[in-house]
């Protein structure tokens, strides 16, 4: 697990959990994060869906991002074990993955995924869906 | 299993998926430009690589199976990990860094030519392989026998790239 804070901000920060198994794509959400001009909390980050839980279980999160491929547990078996939780039913899920096939967002709009954002991204594209989940949340 | 097993699927499509692939990954996660080139360009391109090779392998599994195969000189793999990283040019990077970034670049261009290839199709990526191949290897003697494949050969900043396909 890892994680960091960005600066504080005044009202009702988001909490983000990153899973992705890559660093390097971690390292790039993160800082993506960071650019977004929104009260950012605390960004959490896990290597795979089992490192997710653990930290879903201890930590207030109020959006996750992952990635689709990992070891160990992968994207589509965390958010099958987040459905099971009623206290994360609305806990904002986005995908963000090389899979952009048409039955694996049928699969994850069966799982109640928000937004699915497919790699190659632009990083304006991960600060859009911050800017739509902070709409959101502030509603 | 090989390609021409699958459904709908001829090597003009499986080029052109890869072709568009690579842009998109190169140009709009790495900033970088790709120049296709053939295989004269490519052979100078690699005649002036001091440097040793990284090979990059991404498995895939699905209606068919095979493994993408990167290969690119390490300065090359450098450029591109700090390219996307948003990196100053005097920051260094790490092996494993470096590697995980690389491996991260055959990722999405595996999982980019495979969505693009079939939109009703699944397909499970394994987590890349990275290999340092050894002084004075190249891939210009490397042979392919005995497996289908599908070959592109680009440049970025000069520097050359090979893309192989392999079916399993």
């Amino acid at each position: 697990m890892n994680q960091s804070s960005a600066p504080a901000a005044a009202v009702k920060p988001l909490n983000i959990l990153i899973v992705d198994d890559s660093a390097t794509m971690r390292a790039l959400l993160h800082r993506v994060v960071g650019l977004a001009d929104l009260p950012i909390g605390t960004i959490y980050q896990a290597p795979n869906g089992l490192e997710a839980l653990k930290i879903l279980e201890t930590h207030s999160v109020q959006a996750v991002f992952t990635d689709l491929n990992m070891p160990v547990m992968n994207g589509m078996q965390l958010l099958r074990e987040m459905a099971k939780r009623d206290s994360w039913k609305d806990l904002l899920r986005i995908i963000i993955s090389t899979d952009g096939s048409k039955l694996r967002r049928e699969e994850a709009r069966e799982l109640n995924v928000n937004l699915y954002v497919e790699k190659p991204f632009r990083p304006e594209v991960v600060r859009d869906v911050l800017c739509q989940i902070a709409g959101a949340q502030s509603v | 299993m090989s390609f021409a097993k699958s459904p709908a699927l001829n090597p003009s499509d499986l080029h052109d998926a890869l072709q568009t692939a690579l842009i998109e990954v190169s140009e709009n996660a790495y900033f970088v430009f790709v120049e296709p080139a053939d295989h004269a360009q490519f052979a100078d391109a690699v005649s002036l690589v001091k440097d040793n090779w990284l090979k990059v392998s991404v498995a895939f599994e699905g209606s068919f199976a095979g493994a993408v195969e990167i290969t690119m000189p390490e300065p090359l793999g450098m450029w591109l990990v700090t390219s996307l990283l948003g990196m100053q040019a005097h920051e260094s990077l790490e092996e494993v860094q470096q590697f995980d970034g690389v491996g991260e670049f055959a990722n999405m261009v595996c999982g980019a030519w495979l969505s693009r290839l079939s939109d009703d199709c699944l397909f499970e990526l394994r987590v890349p392989a990275v290999t340092r191949m050894t002084a004075g290897w190249s891939p210009i003697a490397e042979t392919n026998a005995h497996q289908e494949v599908i070959c592109r050969m680009v440049t970025i900043n000069e520097l050359p790239m090979r893309i192989l396909i392999r079916a399993n």
